[in-house]
């Protein structure tokens, strides 16, 4: 009864309230118009030479940068990517951000599953949400902060070189010194986002039944049996789904901490430049847009391949744990 | 064990949680790890706050340290005396924060609503459209010729806001905040009463979905606060750099300051009189102080906004 009431009412009132709701969505596609669908089109960029040419009078749109890209610009095929390959240290960059990500995803994972499962096992729960609002923190903090940080622990004057002063030790110049910098990148990484994934976790945690710990216990099982054989396999698809979306991100970094941490030091460039970083730092000097062109749309097409191969694969072995 | 709960059974649940609890030294082994966490946080914040008050010389002879012998809001008076850029910046960056806030809120919300609806008939496509953007995303080369040359909002306030105000992410989740928290019944029965569809949304869905919008505001404004890419790939003019861009600017120009100090001794008495060391830790003070302060009294929208952001919807 009820059902075919509101089917009534929705075929009578169908068109009239789509068009309401069509009129809902106007200020949000005019924002990913703007900011994600007119990029688009600009990738072609990677595979021409580009120059800003002047428009023609009788051209439809008077704008330089779309009749330039468009009409007036040569094709060059390969062309940027191939420089892009020959330049020095391009290895270094492809090195640095796959490699810190795949570190960041495992020492991440563990990190934060482990706050998660200790904030849920700890007795004294008003100590645990303390804890737990304090490793948020970091989150809500910028890396420009993070860098200010760095900058008083390990500038010449600062705390870490007075430390090691006070305990008869010699000053390191740091921000000379590239072999620690992989090192405190993997520490400010999970200082600053284990929180936030950690309440992921935490969120799985606290909604599962408790009834399934009480009968192991009943059963015998120790509390690592239970974590080894409930919590970790419970956790797991969360687990899955957020690696899914950082295999996606593989070729991506998080350019404010790349960029700023290391504070423009050059003798730490070759451990802390990623791609992103080498893009910015091309189109800035601006000498050669080919490069970060080519460079930026590598990693628009690989990270847009790796989510949905990723996603595939997921989906084959669990369909549960697949992201679509 | 499996007898005593049989036979009482209203004691059992406490008693196998109990039974269940960590053991006392691993309980204590927990503390401890924690407490050594949450250091890392609240030291390198404490650590800023005592430098931003010591005296200038004093840093410059003993350098960065966990207390102070004495303590002057020198820096900080420095900060608004000579600092007509800082508070441009802060300005720069609290308009962009408000404005941005409220876009976000509106557009996404709006956005959500529709997708939220089984009987808006192009539901299907219209979460494509959201849900593509976070998948495939064009690049930074692309984004900053269009921004320049197309859109035109470089060296504006516009850079600061009008790209991070919509977010594909924050609809899902506002979608997912709708089906569970609207009932459905509550919108039919506004229908039946013959409320069209904004004025239901306004006046039914909204109030409803305050939470929801509160999470939405708050990610939304700690983005645009605390964002510093845009500022420095679309702004070039001084007047309008947000507080990240000019702190970053700052942080590296003052260290260039105070290596040329100690190469050039008579520059370093002109260094020594502007405070560069407290000053500049000063400036990290103010601009993680609103968020600091605000944090406590936001954390649980936070936490929910977070949660429901897993939730597969």
């Amino acid at each position: 009864m009820a059902k075919k009431k509101a089917l009534n009412i929705k075929q009578r009132g169908s068109f009239r309230a789509d068009l309401a709701y069509l009129s809902m969505l106007l200020p949000g596609l005019a924002f990913m118009f703007c900011f994600n669908y007119l990029p688009m089109p600009a990738i072609i960029m990677a595979f021409k030479r580009y120059g800003l040419a002047p428009v023609p009078k009788d051209f439809p749109i008077q704008n330089p940068f779309i009749y330039s890209l468009f009409v007036e610009n040569p094709w060059v095929g390969l062309q940027n990517f191939q420089f892009l390959i020959r330049t020095p240290s391009m290895g270094d960059y492809v090195r640095n951000t796959v490699g810190y990500n795949l570190i960041f995803m495992v020492v991440g994972t563990v990190v934060a599953v482990a706050i998660a499962i200790g904030v849920n096992e700890l007795r004294n729960r008003l100590a645990a949400k303390f804890y737990h609002t304090v490793i948020f923190l970091p989150y809500f903090l910028s890396w420009i902060i993070a860098s200010y940080v760095v900058y008083a622990f390990l500038s010449t004057n600062g705390i870490m070189n007075n430390l090691l002063v006070s305990f008869g030790g010699a000053t390191v110049d740091w921000y000379r010194t590239p072999r620690y910098w992989p090192f405190i990148l993997i520490f400010a990484n999970v200082w600053k986002h284990s929180g936030y994934s950690s309440i992921l976790y935490l969120s799985t945690l606290t909604g599962f039944d408790q009834e399934v710990y009480e009968s192991a216990a009943i059963d015998g099982a120790t509390k690592w049996q239970q974590i080894r054989y409930i919590t970790v396999p419970l956790l797991t698809p969360m687990i899955v789904l957020l690696q899914i979306l950082a295999v996606g991100r593989i070729f991506g970094s998080e350019f404010d901490m790349f960029y700023s941490l290391p504070n423009g030091s050059g003798p730490l460039a070759k451990v802390t430049t990623t791609i992103d970083v080498f893009v910015y730092n091309a189109l800035r000097t601006g000498a050669q847009l080919g490069l970060p062109s080519a460079a930026s749309f590598f990693q628009a097409v690989v990270g847009f391949v790796l989510v949905l191969t990723t996603n595939f694969i997921v989906r084959r072995f669990d369909a549960d744990m697949a992201l679509f | 064990m499996s007898k005593t709960s049989i036979a009482q059974p209203a004691k059992k649940a406490k008693k196998t949680q109990e039974l269940n609890a960590v053991s006392p030294v691993a309980n204590v082994i927990m503390h401890i790890a924690f407490i050594l966490i949450c250091m890392t946080v609240l030291v390198p914040l404490w650590v800023i706050v005592v430098a931003s008050l010591t005296p200038e010389m004093e840093l410059i002879e003993e350098g960065y340290k966990f207390y102070a012998k004495s303590l002057t809001p020198e820096a900080y008076g420095f900060l608004f005396r000579e600092g007509s850029i800082i508070f441009t910046a802060y300005k720069n960056t609290i308009i962009a924060t408000l404005v941005g806030m409220a876009l976000s809120v509106v557009s996404i919300s709006l956005y959500a609503y529709p997708l939220s609806r089984k009987e808006f008939r192009f539901r299907r496509f219209f979460t494509f459209v959201s849900f593509f953007t976070m998948l495939f995303n064009a690049g930074v080369v692309p984004f900053y010729f269009v921004s320049r040359q197309i859109l035109k909002i470089d060296n504006s306030l516009f850079a600061l806001f009008l790209p991070l105000s919509f977010s594909a992410y924050w609809v899902i989740v506002m979608r997912t905040f709708y089906t569970s928290n609207v009932p459905d019944g509550v919108i039919e029965s506004a229908r039946i009463d013959g409320a069209s569809e904004w004025r239901t949304f306004i006046q039914i869905v909204l109030p409803l979905a305050k939470p929801g919008l509160a999470t939405v505001a708050l990610f939304s404004a700690i983005g645009i606060w605390n964002n510093f890419f845009n500022c420095m790939l679309l702004v070039d003019t001084a007047e309008h750099y947000n507080l990240q861009y000019m702190i970053y600017s700052t942080l590296s120009n003052a260290r260039f300051l105070s290596e040329m100090a100690t190469q050039v001794s008579s520059l370093g008495e002109t260094i020594a009189r502007l405070p560069t060391n407290a000053f500049r830790m000063a400036m990290a003070g103010v601009t993680m102080g609103p968020i600091i302060l605000a944090y406590p009294f936001f954390q649980k929208y936070f936490v929910s906004g977070i949660t429901l952001g897993a939730i597969k919807g």
